[in-house]
């Protein structure tokens, strides 16, 4: 396993996808969270309880981008072809993809502390220009730096779980981005009392913050930390279990 | 030409009694896609120290009879043995065996170097084996491109370099000589029968007769994905023309 651990993650350095990745979740970052911290109104935003409608978003896009991570570690290679050789030389699938999942997950780390960390940065930036007393403690921030890394790990391994049940780079893309960034939120608004179990609500919980805090009550850390692994477990299994029966390469 | 030392020669050479180990056996092997039969009933068998060409037109399932043997995908019926297992229960199979079935298998912006570098960590192979198997294709120069800028000749090197990683015993190439020019024909063909004098195996693929019937031992030719005929090349009177009449006539047949 440490073999194929090491392999992943040279991949993972050696790609431009990954390069990519971080590029494009900065500046996605920079514009929502600018767009949010002066969209909203001053009034609305020295409610300490609105605050996570800027902070949080540290949290979904840090889940996102690792996500994403996972998704093309496996999506990408099967689009390029290098599948092939990875499985001639590591013919035990489950041990690839477990491979791949932890790689993922140790990038997720990475991830999610440069998301959660941009946010706090520009949104604190932001309140400060406007004269906005900042609610969050300093222990939020703590929680919001490791939760939002840990869910980011997570929710990496989750993406490459989602991957290889996939395996359609496009369709694995698309299909995160809409469930985290559109399906989840609707559902914050129209069932609250069950999407505070959804996997970005979860990995929310791990954070302390979620953009979509107003409408949604959060479970604990603990609880959000545990449904979370449930998650990965079963979304990593999944694509375990489809890739040992599935022709590839 | 570089020597393969990864292994003690003692190892490699054996004694094998009065008869040829088998390196490679397929029975009774198929493989359905939906209502088409890609492989319809394989059997053969490859015995250590050849170059066994397979040979048929364009569809003919020879692509998909490699992906069998490597256990890329689930045969429908028979199985598919390398040095008596199944691929998938070999241990270090990169130490057993080295194959390429595409030609450009590759991130494009991967160095050449670390292409191999990623393999060779999967397969507890050193770097210093990298280094020494780009020497071998004669990569060294462009080992650090991305291999987005190498040509088709130079990728089909790489992933011979690939394959050769582990210091195998047989190779499996499926098309080795696509995009090669003839410097680059020459110098695989050198290559290969240099790999089987040393007691080592190769099978490898092509639906041009003229690129085998220099190379190989002997050719299964395939069509329909059915074996028409395994033959050793020194059966054939009238080496290169003949294998392609009797190619030809085979086809044929198989296609009426």
């Amino acid at each position: 396993m440490i073999a194929q651990l090491r392999c992943e993650l040279l991949k993972q350095r050696t790609t431009r996808l990954t390069r990519a990745l971080l590029l494009w979740m900065i500046v996605l970052i920079v514009l929502i969270v600018l767009l949010h911290s002066f969209g909203l109104s001053p009034s609305t935003l020295r409610v300490a309880g609105n605050q996570p409608k800027v902070y949080g978003w540290g949290t979904s896009i840090g889940a996102l981008f690792a996500a994403l991570l996972g998704a093309l570690s496996i999506t990408s290679e099967i689009r390029t072809g290098t599948i092939r050789p990875t499985l001639l030389a590591t013919p035990n699938r489950t041990l690839a993809i477990g491979a791949k999942a932890i790689a993922a997950a140790i990038g997720g780390v990475g991830v999610g502390l440069a998301a959660e960390a941009l946010v706090c940065v520009i949104a604190s930036a932001a309140f400060a220009i406007r004269g906005i007393h900042i609610a969050i403690t300093a222990g939020d921030f703590v929680q919001m730096l490791a939760g939002g890394a840990a869910a980011a790990a997570l929710w990496a391994a989750i993406g490459a779980g989602v991957g290889a049940i996939v395996r359609s780079q496009v369709g694995a893309v698309v299909g995160l981005c809409v469930w985290l960034l559109l399906i989840e939120s609707v559902l914050a608004g129209e069932v609250p009392s069950a999407a505070k179990f959804t996997p970005g609500s979860s990995a929310g919980a791990l954070a302390g913050m979620l953009q979509s805090a107003g409408s949604l009550k959060l479970v604990t850390p603990a609880v959000g930390g545990l449904l979370l692994i449930a998650y990965t477990a079963l979304a990593a299994g999944a694509g375990a279990f489809t890739t040992e029966k599935r022709d590839l390469g | 030409m570089v020597r393969h030392d990864a292994m003690p020669t003692s190892e490699r050479q054996t004694w094998r009694g009065p008869f040829a180990e088998t390196v490679v056996e397929a029975r009774g092997l198929a493989k359905r896609y939906g209502d088409i039969k890609a492989v319809d009933g394989l059997t053969f068998t490859i015995e250590r120290g050849t170059i066994t060409g397979f040979l048929g037109p364009n569809g003919a399932g020879k692509t998909t009879a490699m992906r069998l043997l490597l256990g890329l995908a689930r045969p429908t019926a028979g199985e598919a043995l390398i040095f008596g297992r199944p691929y998938r229960q070999l241990d270090r199979p990169a130490s057993r065996v080295g194959a390429v079935l595409e030609s450009n298998d590759f991130d494009p912006g991967r160095s050449g170097r670390n292409h191999l570098r990623t393999l060779a960590l999967a397969t507890s192979i050193s770097d210093t084996r990298v280094d020494q198997v780009l020497e071998l294709v004669e990569l060294q120069q462009a080992a650090c491109r991305p291999v987005r800028s190498y040509s088709l000749g130079m990728r089909q090197r790489l992933g011979l370099a690939a394959a050769l990683l582990g210091d195998p015993d047989l190779l499996v190439l499926d098309e080795p000589a696509n995009g090669l020019d003839a410097a680059g024909v020459h110098w695989l063909r050198s290559f290969l029968r240099e790999f089987a004098s040393q007691d080592r195996t190769v099978l490898l693929s092509s639906h041009l007769l003229a690129e085998l019937a220099q190379t190989v031992d002997s050719v299964l030719i395939v069509a329909h994905g059915r074996l028409l005929a395994h033959r050793r090349l020194d059966q054939l009177d009238g080496g290169a023309e003949a294998l392609e009449r009797y190619y030809l006539e085979l086809t044929k047949e198989g296609l009426a």
